[in-house]
């Protein structure tokens, strides 16, 4: 017990240190550049949080990156390194289109039904690779990367073609009014709810059942797992399958609870990066699915803060990315100090 | 067992040493940064000033055109009226409303430039939010976006016109059989430019016929279905797709490329370089055609012309009507949509939007070819002003002085209304099919 405690107390004092680095690094390179590092800073933080509307803003960024990041974190419980959260987000898009743009619903249940279809096809589009894996050993990594490009082309073309907006090529049909989430406040919607209760769920299923404790068995150490009778294929096909499903909300929250646009764009601007951004907040999360709703937070307050940063304190736009890329990445460094210690050890 | 308690032990020291370095930076940057705090520059929009806001799309500044333009406008209204001028750039498509909304929160900002087409959606949900607040938006018009919006769009596709007859009479004098375009995303707003390039090439076509007698030599005989290359790359940014896209029609004997890709349609110019040194020319043909800017000093010698649209008369008409008052008269006057174009007049004053450049123009924008180098540290300029005034004239006169009379006559044509050429923006899919069926 207090072996746990000590665990618990020491991952959260790596982030605290490593928040703090991160801090003084980013605020070297604005003394660097002759900026005043603590009116941005202060630009940053009270831009993010320090307002209601800053907040919801904030949250309203969190939102999707909550849940690609569950796509991040359940591969490494299964000691698997699924970066496919990009691709299946775009195809979690379409489907929210398809369902939310074309299908004529009832309110209520149009959301929902738009927003179970979306995440199928997330998980749809998860399923090749945990085939490939299982029956063939292909790398996730290769297998994942492929499929995000390939899902690229598609939505592009999609968008170009039958999902396209008559008279406005540069978008996708968007949701109907009937299949948005409603608006709380700025670009918020009430699919933050969904995105919070899908994390807890994750949560229950790693923690509170026989398939989780499958699934970090065979991710803790493979070969124990073998002689304890666990299915590796299975618990392969599980983690690929949530982290389809995760990817694929992250998507439909773009399109079906994101205002002003409400469908996609042929750039895919709107989804682009979100799969990506999702590994970052899984590592800062230390890849738990509560852990990875508050680096959420804290990312989605980067992301919405860094404006301030240009806006009040003059620091220029490229040199906000790169601060907030120096404070994410040593952030990230425990849980990935973490990851190799434990292959290491296996 | 003790062995391992021993390093264990090590391990502990050394993060113990490495908190006590970590503290030791803490207060020492805390102690460098608050010295620091007291001789800081301001905010760019201080209290008490004026200002106005642009907000950029995705594509953001360094492309020499469209987004460098409106800054260049910004630039030129802050100085002239005393405004401050801040920007926004938005990184991701989700940034427009956040950032539209941090301009509008702002009590000393009397103008919200939203620079580009894609911000449409976002405009329209702040403008709403903030009536109180002036917007006003490029490239898209005011459709129900309320009394405080003001849309500003250009006519495109006449300037694509008279550089289309340009492009396609220089193909006949040098007998190329082609001319091509490389356009960014396939959007209403960039067909404009498309169809009114092809409209040009035909017009081009028909007037050598009627000047001289004959077909004009080579493209004259090119079937219409090939006699205007052209490539939609779906992106404004990416340079290696204009690159891609341009090589292919050079090869396949395209005498001029005009492009409409902002950032992108660098890489036109980068194709026509490579193959230009690779056959060991220092002036063409092929040529290129810049857009937006006038770009002729990018690659001199090789810019045959560039289609200007001038974001920055915009951006200073609107700023200039802000701090007068009139924005709002001016916007229910037009009903929230001015059009800059050719021979086009705001409240009765003559204000035009787009024209061929020519040399005067030259002077101005090697001015910001200069800004551009201190902005993204990379060399620009290709050579010295001067060389770039001498070889750009040098290339000018050496083209028949016919070509440069079609222009005029064109442009006067369009000016006075006797000649009309389609707007693509504003046709259905028939009608533009219809078009296409004639112009290739």
């Amino acid at each position: 017990m207090s072996g746990q405690l000590v665990a618990r107390f020491r991952s959260v004092a790596e982030s605290g240190v490593a928040v703090a680095i991160g801090i003084i690094a980013g605020g070297l390179i604005m003394l660097a550049f002759r900026y005043d590092p603590i009116r941005a800073y202060i630009a940053l933080f009270t831009g993010a949080f320090g307002s209601v509307s800053g907040l919801l803003e904030s949250l309203a960024f969190a939102t999707p990156l909550m849940v690609s990041a569950v796509t991040f974190a359940v591969g490494v419980r299964a000691s698997l390194f699924n970066i496919g959260a990009e691709g299946q987000a775009y195809v979690g898009a379409i489907g929210a289109i398809i369902v939310g743009g074309t299908v004529l619903l009832p309110p209520g249940v149009h959301p929902i039904a738009a927003t179970v279809f979306a995440m199928c096809l997330g998980a749809a589009w998860a399923l090749p690779a945990a085939i490939l894996k299982i029956w063939r050993g292909v790398h996730e990594v290769v297998s994942t990367i492929m499929l995000n490009w390939i899902a690229f082309w598609l939505t592009t073309y999609l968008i170009r073609t039958y999902l396209g907006e008559p008279g406005r090529t540069e978008r996708a049909i968007p949701a109907l009014p009937t299949a948005r989430y409603p608006v709380i406040g700025e670009t918020l919607t009430a699919i933050i709810f969904v995105t919070v209760g899908f994390c807890l769920l994750v949560t229950i299923l790693l923690w509170r059942t026989g398939i989780g404790f499958e699934l970090r068995l065979v991710g803790d150490n493979p070969e124990a797992a073998k002689y304890a009778g666990a299915s590796s294929s299975r618990a392969i096909l599980v983690s690929f399958l949530v982290g389809g499903l995760a990817a694929g909300l992250a998507g439909a929250t773009q399109i079906l609870g994101r205002p002003p646009s409400w469908t996609l764009y042929a750039t895919l601007g709107n989804v682009l990066n979100l799969g990506f951004d999702g590994i970052a907040v899984a590592l800062i999360g230390r890849n738990h699915p509560i852990g990875g709703i508050f680096a959420a937070i804290f990312y989605g307050g980067l992301l919405h803060g860094g404006r301030f940063m240009e806006y009040q304190a003059g620091v220029a736009s490229e040199l906000v990315e790169a601060i907030n890329g120096i404070i994410v990445i040593a952030l990230a460094i425990p849980e990935i100090v973490a990851i190799l210690r434990r292959r290491r050890e296996s | 067992m003790t062995k391992t308690l021993g390093i264990l032990a090590n391990r502990s020291a050394i993060t113990r040493i490495q908190g006590i370095i970590i503290i030791a930076i803490v207060v020492i940057a805390a102690a460098g940064a608050a010295a620091y705090y007291f001789m800081a520059t301001p905010p760019p929009c201080p209290s008490g000033s004026k200002c106005i806001a642009i907000v950029t799309d995705v594509n953001g500044r360094g492309d020499l055109a469209f987004n460098d333009m409106a800054f260049l406008g910004g630039d030129m209204a802050a100085k002239d009226f005393g405004l401050k001028l801040v920007e926004l750039i938005s990184r991701k498509d989700s940034d427009y409303v956040p950032n539209l909304e941090t301009a509008a929160k702002d009590p000393n900002i009397i103008l919200v430039v939203a620079v580009g087409f894609m911000l449409a959606d976002a405009v329209n949900a702040t403008a709403h939010k903030y009536p109180d607040k002036n917007f006003m938006i490029i490239d898209y018009p005011n459709l129900n976006f309320g009394p405080n919006v003001m849309g500003i769009v250009y006519e495109e596709h006449k300037a694509s016109a008279i550089v289309g007859a340009i492009a396609t009479l220089t193909a006949a004098y040098y007998k190329y059989a082609r001319i091509g375009v490389v356009l960014g995303m396939e959007v209403p707003l960039i067909l404009k430019f498309e169809i009114g390039y092809r409209w040009g090439a035909d017009w081009a076509l028909k007037w050598y016929q009627a000047k001289f007698n004959e077909t004009a030599p080579v493209i004259g005989d090119t079937p219409v279905k090939e006699r205007v290359l052209s490539a939609y790359t779906g992106s404004f940014s990416d340079i290696v797709k204009g690159y891609e896209a341009a090589k292919p029609m050079y090869e396949k004997g395209a005498a001029v490329v005009y492009q409409v890709a902002g950032q992108c349609g660098l890489g036109v110019a980068q194709a026509l370089k490579e193959s230009a040194t690779a056959k060991g020319l220092t002036k063409g043909p092929p040529f290129w055609i810049g857009v937006d800017a006038d770009q002729d000093w990018y690659v001199p010698g090789f810019t045959l012309v560039s289609a200007m649209k001038r974001v920055d008369k915009g951006v200073y008409l609107a700023a200039q009507l802000a701090v007068q008052g009139k924005l709002r008269q001016v916007i229910q006057e037009t009903g929230g949509t001015v059009v800059l174009g050719i021979g086009t007049t705001v409240s009765g004053t003559p204000v035009e939007g787009n024209s061929v450049s020519t040399m005067a123009d030259l002077d101005e924008f090697i001015q910001m070819g200069i800004n551009g180098e201190k902005l993204t540290g990379k060399k620009l300029l290709p050579m010295s002003p001067e060389e770039i005034k001498s070889t750009v004239a040098a290339m000018r006169n050496a083209l028949p002085s016919w070509i440069w009379d079609a222009a005029k006559e064109l442009e006067e044509g369009i000016r006075s209304g006797e000649i009309k050429v389609p707007n693509a923006q504003m046709m259905t899919a028939e009608e533009l099919a219809q078009w296409r069926a004639v112009l290739g």
